[in-house]
Parts: structure tokens; C-alpha cells; sequence
């Protein structure tokens, strides 16, 4: 069974929490590859030699996928889909991590007070300096746009683009776009952008490594990787027990939550996190009290194209 | 072997005014290589198989994926963006290409007046960058060039700016980058033509009372032009491809096609379009080139001009 | 005379501020590599060697590099041969649709990789190259060979011909005159062109990244494969100990000449004195 993540240090700690152990009591290689491609993903599907087997992508991705019909269907009733949030389930995938769209920002810049809600994020008086934004659409700046200025959390999708480039209009000279999880946590750490909208476990592990950063959950957006098998793949029944068994064993989610501050996909796994984790996660009560919505990628599914467009066009001028 | 001498040397003008063949005589020379020609063959069979086989499999979806049609064409032409971003393409890389050689002639030819040790510590220095794989190196420039970045730093602590400069996330941190990962293949090329410069020559015209400059630029820049030529080329089309520097180092406005075209390809899945963007590159770059034909002589290399 | 040392000046100036700014990054990425953090930084807090651990406990980092050694000097190899002899043709044979062939030739450069990558990927699928070194070597090969043909090509394009027929004339063979003189008078370029080739494959992600996979991969792909969440410090140890390989076999390759010289230079004396 070969399994393909985003790569690097993050995948091993993953693979080794949350596969190995099922590979080795059901006697299964396991294979790696990295990182998940998306055009070697269609191409594989297209050639019909299909060598992944499983697939951590994003979920506008697998939306996607499954209408294209790159991906296989899964067979949910083997699946304890009970234990994982609606909103997260589709026919093709179901979601292997949470992490959180938060206000990161850097305490010695800000040690008093620091932005709390996107509304303060878009503050350039108050809050004087550069905000960093991911630079692709699903990047949840536009909800974050959208959010500050003043629509509410339940009304968001569909998303009222317009509205959020006007929004993004107003701070536009003070935005810096980041590529990688490296610059974001690069750009907010030595203060070049000392606030930036951030992928909660960039900031967590850099204010590990004794960095200036911090997560603010005000107002966060939580977001999802999901998995998905390739159409074709001929260990797709494996992976299937796999998944079973991934959702219903608390261990494997939370020994990677545990070394990422991304949240495990169920409730039962939270238990299993340390004390001294816990409160990083966005999936702790009191950080998942303050979110503000899940991003609906059913959305981004149908119109990433489209407002990827709009933004390049937006983001040259 | 004698007999076999003048196919070697180079004719005097085009086949064609050699008044010896007939028609079909010419027919089937311009048809069939002679001698040196064949050695053509197992590249051009090479680049076939590897090259324009998979190529055009590929870039025939732009007319196919997702109708068939044209619609991928006039996507392009239907907004300004993609337009733009050819254009800045091809403005970086002119850019890019002129610096190199305003930076790469002297150096390559300091090298050539340097003793052996200093030429050996300049060689060095060429090719210390091609050792650090473009992805560390254009971190390093992250690091460097940011706000609170070494460069700035110096800057700052010598007086000579108040504000740190922007290097990063626009067109100077995109063209600090490009011009660094391509100087090595400006350098070398020139380099080793201008060894092979008989320098000797500068010397006479100047023992026969020209002036050095005089000298320099009349019989030993000539000299070198193939080697500028293929330096130019190379960086210049080089630079037309690349991704990685402008999308770490540049802001919104610095897109470069290449950036686009991978995004088109493994994050928007429009396949077809990408293959448009790239049908449209390499025809604007064709045609580009053949443009700047008329004025450099780079038909010889490319072998545009009749022989 | 002034004027001459002016200029002169002005030169050594330029030069050397083009060689500080060639080697620059290289002097982030070495402390970097020692530095006991799993970011990039600059300057570094406290030094360690983990990552030069990290590279050589790592079965996957180790077997990468040896398969991009391996593909590097099989497309060197290749390109060398296959471009000069096109260089060769290009530059002094006659053959049919010249305009159509050079194009042809700089194409591999121009065509983005990522478009390459994903055709080659396709057709390699069905032909079962995917995740093989000869797949890596032929597309590698592809990519680096116009650089071989374009440096070449502008050797021969300056090379006086006269040479040769002189040598000819003395009655040396067809054979004998090009690897006598025109091979030499080219060498250079060929050694720039060979280097470019060497490099082009040994730093190639876009393309490789496509033919990687858990069997065969090489040092590019292992470097970027977790880019997008976080650079692997690893990757700035790998360019040090490259580094350090490189001015190594500098050392090695000025002393073996210097003594060479000095030897030349002993048996000259000798000569003369006997």
C-alpha cells in the first residue's frame, strides 16, 4: 500500500502513528511517496497505471476528484463515519487532520495587545504593519475579508467576492503573500509581516523552536486534509480496512496531533492528547469555542477557477 | 585523403551558386546531409522519441481539454492578465540577460588576463552556486534580503538608508535572484571563447598605433561574439522557464509564465490551458528570436542560415 | 598608461564584486547547516550537527544522491556525445530543414518543465519507465543536451578551420586532425557544456519530481518533497558537504598542475643542462 503526503519531517511522524502500526499487525508494506500531486494524481488515473493507493489532499481537490470520477467511491457503512464531523465526510474521502486558519502574530511586536478578530487583523491603525496572506484562493483570506467586514459567520457561502476584494482593497498596500509554510513562518517570526493569517501548527512548532509567534483563535477558520484513493488502485480494499481502523483508533490520530498541534479527526482522540498540547489544538474546547466557521471547500470546489483568476488579476494590479 | 579536403572546409557562399549541379543535383542537396550533416541524426532521433513525441500528445490537449476547440486561446486573449504576465516574462528575462553580460563579459575576461591561482579562485567562484541546490540558495536570498536581512542590516548600520528597503517580493528581489543562478552560464561560455582569442592580435593592432580601446572593441570583441551570443541564448531562454525564484522572491506583479503554467497544471487542473500558455510561449518566443536574428548573428548557432 | 591601469582597476572592481555576490548565499547556507534548529536561520542560535546526521542515518537521503550521481554522469555522458556531434553538424554539415532543427534544439530549455514533466510522466507510465534510472536519464538528457550544442556550436562557430586544413595539408589523417586539433580547440567549451549537463540533471526537481516515487529517487525530489510545509535544514548540510567536495578537488586539481609544472620545469633544467 503506498501511502503519499505533503512530505518531510510531518509525513514520518504521520505515517509512523498512524499506518505503521495497522501495517505491522496486518502483515502490509507499506510504501511512501511525497509529495501529493495533483497532476500526477489525474495523470495515473488517465494512464489507468495507477501507483498510489491512498492520498492526503485538499479538500476542494477531492470534491473534485470524486465528481470527475478520479477517485473511488468509498464504502462508508465499513466506515465509523459517526465519529467524524458531517461537514467533512464526502462519497470519496474522509478527513485525515484538522488544523486551524488563525491570527498568527509576533509577540515582541505586539506584547500588550494583538488583533483578536479579522476585523483588528484588517486594522492597519490600530495594528500598524504587514499582514501575510497564502496566496492561493482557498487560502481563507477572502472569509477572513468577508468576516471583518461584518458579514456573519453563517452567512458566509457563497462567498461575496466583490465585497472581499473591496475589503482587501482597503489594506492592500499592506499585504505580503507567502508561497510555503517556511516564508509564513519566516515572514511573521522576524517581524517583516508581524501578523499573518496562519496555519496554526506553523506557528505552534515555530514558537517551539523559541520563536516570537503566537496563535490568536479569535474568529479562527478550521479547515481539513481529507484522503482519497486513486480510481484504479488495486489495493483500494486495503486501504479501505485502513481507513476503517484509523477512524476508530484514537492512538493513531492523536500521536500525530501530538507532535503537530493539528487536531485529530475525532473526539475520542483528544483525550489522548498531552496537557502540555492540548491547548494549541484547535479542536481544545476553549480554542474550538472561539471558531468561527469551517470552511465550506464544496464551495471552492466549484469555484476555485474562477476566483483564482480574479485574484491573480487582483493581485498584478 | 586529401580528395576528401573541400567537403571539410567551409564553402565560399550557398550551395546553391555553385554552378556544377542540376536540378535534381540540388534537389537532393538540399535534401540529404552530407557527411558532417548525418552526425545530426542521433539527437535529432533522440529529441523525437524523448522530446516532441511526448510534447505533442500533450500539447495537443490545448485544442481538446475540456471541448474541443479553441476556447483555451481565447481565454488568453480574453483577459489582459495572461497577456501581461508573457510580457513581464519576457521584460524579466531581457533583464536578467543584460545584467548577466554587463557582470559576466568583465569577469570572464578578467579571467582570461588572471594568473593561474586567481583564475582558479574565480573559476571557483562560478562554480560554488551551482553546488547549492536553487532551492537553499533562494531561501538564502529570503533570508538575506528581507527587512530585518543581513543586507539591510549593513545598510542601516552604515548610515546609508533609514528605512530598510523592500528587496524581497518584487522585481529586484526576483531579478537579484535570476541573475545569480544564471551568471555561471554567462560566464563560462565567454570564458572559453576568449581563451581561445589570440590576444596577440589586440597587441599587433595596437603596436600598429591603434588605441586600446579602439583596439578592444574592433578586434577582440568580434572575436568573443560567438561566445556572447551563445551566453545571451542561453540565459535568456533559461530564464524564460523559470519558477522557482520569482515565485519565492517576487510579489503579484513579478508572475512569470512559468509560475503560471504550474499552477494551471497542478493546482487548477486546466490542462488544456496550460498547454495553450505554452503553445503561445514557444510560438512568441519563435518568433522573438527569429526578430533578433536579423540584427545578431545567431543563425549560425541555431542553424538558421543556409550553408 | 594611466588609462590602461584605470581600466584594469575597474575590472579587478567588477570582478570582484560579482564573485561576493555569486558566492553569497553560500555563506547563509553553511552556518545554516550547523545550526541546531529545524528552520532555516541566519544567523544561526547554537550549532550542532544533526543535520549531517539526519542526512546520513536516512537511508532515503543517501540512496537519493547516489542515484543523482549515477543519473548525472550517465547524462553527461550522453549529452556530451549526442551534442557535439550535433554542435558538429549543426555548424558545419548541410541538412535539410535547418531552421526547423535548431529551434528544435533550444526547445528543451524553453518548453517549462512542469509541461514536459507531465507528458513525459504520461508516455513513461504506459512504457513502464516511471520510477527507473534510464527514465530519469533520458529526460535529464533531453533537458541538458541544448547546453552542450549551444556551447560547442559557439567553439566552432570562432574555431579557424585553417588549422585543420594546415595540418592536413603536413599530411596528417581526417582522424588525426580532429583529435589533434580541432578537439583540443573545443575542449573547453565541451568541459562548460559537460558541466551545465552535469548540473542540469543533478539540480532537476519539476520533471523528476513526476518520475520519482518510493523506489527511485533522487536528491531534488528529496529535498523538495516537504517544501510546502517546511524546508528540511538537511538540504542546506547536502550543499555544504557538495561544497566543500568542490573546492576539495579545486585544491586537489591546482596542486597536482603546480607540481606538475614544477616537474616540467625540473626536467627543462635538466635538459638544458645536460
Amino acid at each position: 500500500m503506498t501511502v503519499v503526503m505533503w512530505g518531510g519531517a510531518d509525513q514520518k511522524t504521520h505515517v509512523k502513528a498512524a499506518v505503521q502500526p495497522w501495517a505491522d499487525a496486518n502483515d502490509v508494506t507499506i510504501k511512501q511517496d511525497s509529495p501529493s500531486d495533483y497532476a500526477k494524481f489525474r495523470a495515473q488515473v488517465e494512464s489507468g497505471k495507477v501507483s498510489w493507493d491512498v492520498v492526503e489532499v485538499e479538500p476542494n481537490f477531492a470534491h473534485t476528484a470524486c465528481d470527475n470520477g478520479w477517485a473511488e467511491k468509498l464504502d462508508l457503512d465499513q466506515i465509523d463515519v459517526s465519529r467524524l464531523k458531517d461537514e467533512m465526510v464526502t462519497d470519496c474521502a474522509i478527513p485525515v487532520l484538522e488544523y486551524a486558519f488563525t491570527i498568527g502574530y509576533n509577540t515582541d511586536v505586539f506584547p500588550d495587545s494583538h488583533p483578536t478578530t479579522w476585523a483588528e487583523f484588517f486594522d492597519v491603525k490600530k495594528f500598524p504593519g504587514k499582514r501575510g496572506f497564502w496566496k492561493y484562493a482557498t487560502g481563507a483570506m477572502f472569509e477572513a475579508a468577508l468576516l471583518a467586514d461584518g458579514v456573519a459567520p453563517e452567512d458566509l457561502y457563497p462567498l461575496d467576492i466583490d465585497r472581499a476584494f473591496k475589503k482587501l482593497d482597503t489594506i492592500k498596500d499592506h499585504i505580503v503573500f507567502y508561497e510555503t509554510g517556511e516564508q509564513q513562518q519566516q515572514l511573521v517570526a522576524s517581524g517583516e509581516a508581524p501578523l499573518i493569517q496562519a496555519w496554526n501548527g506553523r506557528v505552534y512548532s515555530a514558537a517551539q523552536e523559541g520563536q516570537p509567534v503566537a496563535n490568536e483563535w479569535g474568529e479562527h477558520l478550521l479547515s481539513y486534509d481529507q484522503l482519497v484513493i486513486p480510481k484504479g488502485s488495486e489495493n483500494a480494499d486495503t486501504v479501505q480496512e485502513w481507513a476503517a481502523w484509523f477512524v476508530e483508533s484514537p492512538e493513531a490520530q492523536a500521536g500525530y496531533s501530538n507532535a503537530t498541534a493539528y487536531s485529530p479527526v475525532t473526539e475520542e482522540a483528544l483525550e489522548l492528547i498531552d496537557d502540555e498540547v492540548l491547548p494549541f489544538l484547535p479542536s481544545a474546547p476553549e480554542n474550538a469555542a472561539k471558531r468561527a466557521t469551517i470552511i465550506d471547500y464544496s464551495y471552492w470546489a466549484e469555484n476555485y477557477d474562477e476566483v483564482s483568476e480574479r485574484l491573480n488579476e487582483w493581485a498584478a494590479k | 585523403m586529401t580528395e576528401a579536403r573541400p567537403q571539410a572546409t567551409p564553402s565560399p557562399g550557398p550551395e546553391a551558386e555553385s554552378s556544377g549541379p542540376g536540378r535534381a543535383g540540388r534537389l537532393w542537396q538540399a535534401l540529404v546531409p552530407d557527411r558532417w550533416g548525418w552526425l545530426m541524426l542521433p539527437l535529432l532521433v533522440f529529441l523525437l522519441l524523448v522530446f516532441v513525441a511526448p510534447l505533442a500528445m500533450i500539447l495537443a490537449r490545448s485544442f481538446t481539454d475540456p471541448a474541443p476547440g479553441l476556447q483555451n486561446y481565447r481565454d488568453f486573449f480574453g483577459s489582459a492578465v495572461y497577456a501581461d504576465v508573457l510580457v513581464n516574462t519576457f521584460r524579466i528575462s531581457g533583464t536578467v540577460t543584460l545584467l548577466t553580460l554587463l557582470l559576466g563579459f568583465p569577469y570572464a575576461y578578467l579571467m582570461t588576463l588572471a594568473s593561474p591561482f586567481w583564475r582558479g579562485v574565480m573559476l571557483l567562484a562560478v562554480l560554488v552556486p551551482f553546488w547549492t541546490s536553487l532551492l537553499v540558495r533562494t531561501f538564502a536570498w529570503v533570508l538575506m534580503l528581507n527587512n530585518t536581512g543581513v543586507v539591510n542590516d549593513f545598510l542601516l548600520s552604515v548610515g546609508l538608508i533609514d528605512e530598510p528597503l523592500t528587496l524581497i517580493r518584487n522585481q529586484t528581489g526576483v531579478i537579484v535572484g535570476m541573475v545569480q543562478v544564471m551568471l555561471p552560464y554567462a560566464v563560462l561560455p565567454m570564458y572559453a571563447t576568449m581563451r581561445g582569442v589570440d590576444r596577440r592580435l589586440v597587441q599587433a593592432a595596437e603596436g600598429l598605433g591603434a588605441r586600446p580601446i579602439f583596439a578592444f572593441w574592433r578586434i577582440y570583441a568580434p572575436l568573443t561574439a560567438p561566445g556572447v551570443v551563445a551566453a545571451s541564448l542561453l540565459v535568456f531562454i533559461s530564464s524564460i522557464g523559470f519558477y522557482v525564484t520569482p515565485a519565492l522572491l517576487g510579489g503579484p506583479q513579478d508572475v512569470m509564465i512559468g509560475e503560471l503554467i504550474v499552477q494551471q497544471i497542478s493546482a487548477v487542473l486546466r490542462w488544456g490551458f496550460a498547454s495553450a500558455l505554452a503553445v503561445i510561449l514557444l510560438v512568441v518566443t519563435g518568433v522573438l528570436l527569429l526578430l533578433v536574428s536579423r540584427f545578431v548573428n545567431i543563425g549560425k548557432l541555431l542553424g538558421g542560415g543556409e550553408r | 598608461m594611466t588609462t590602461r591601469f584605470l581600466c584594469r582597476a575597474g575590472l579587478v572592481a567588477v570582478a570582484v564584486l560579482t564573485a561576493i555576490y555569486l558566492v553569497a548565499p553560500v555563506f547563509v547556507v553553511v552556518p545554516t547547516s550547523f545550526n541546531d534548529s529545524s528552520f532555516l536561520e541566519f544567523p544561526p542560535k547554537d550549532l550542532s550537527l544533526r543535520w549531517y546526521e539526519s542526512f546520513f542515518t536516512d537511508p532515503a537521503w543517501v540512496n537519493s544522491a547516489l542515484n543523482s550521481l549515477q543519473i548525472g554522469v550517465w547524462v553527461t555522458l550522453l549529452s556530451v556525445v549526442l551534442g557535439t556531434a550535433a554542435a558538429l553538424a549543426m555548424v558545419r554539415g548541410r541538412y535539410p530543414l535547418r531552421a526547423a532543427v535548431g529551434a528544435l534544439l533550444v526547445a528543451p530549455i524553453l518548453v517549462p518543465y512542469v509541461i514536459l514533466g507531465l507528458a513525459v510522466y504520461a508516455l513513461f507510465l504506459e512504457l513502464g519507465l516511471t520510477q527507473t534510472i534510464l527514465g530519469f536519464v533520458l529526460v535529464h538528457t533531453a533537458l541538458a543536451v541544448p547546453f552542450v550544442v549551444i556551447n560547442v556550436g559557439s567553439a566552432l562557430v570562432s574555431f579557424d578551420e585553417r588549422l585543420e586544413l594546415a595540418a592536413m595539408n603536413l599530411g596528417a589523417s581526417r582522424l588525426t586532425t580532429f583529435l589533434r586539433v580541432t578537439l583540443p580547440n573545443i575542449l573547453p567549451s565541451m568541459g562548460a557544456g559537460a558541466l551545465f549537463a552535469f548540473i542540469t540533471s543533478f539540480d532537476e526537481v519539476v520533471t523528476s519530481i513526476f518520475l520519482a516515487g518510493p523506489d527511485v529517487s533522487t536528491l531534488p525530489v528529496q529535498m523538495w518533497s516537504g517544501v510546502r510545509v517546511q524546508i528540511d535544514p538537511t538540504v542546506a548540510a547536502v550543499s555544504t558537504m557538495l561544497l566543500l567536495i568542490t573546492v576539495a578537488l579545486f585544491a586537489v586539481a591546482g596542486l597536482v598542475r603546480a607540481l606538475g609544472a614544477r616537474r616540467a620545469q625540473k626536467a627543462l633544467v635538466a635538459a638544458e643542462n645536460a
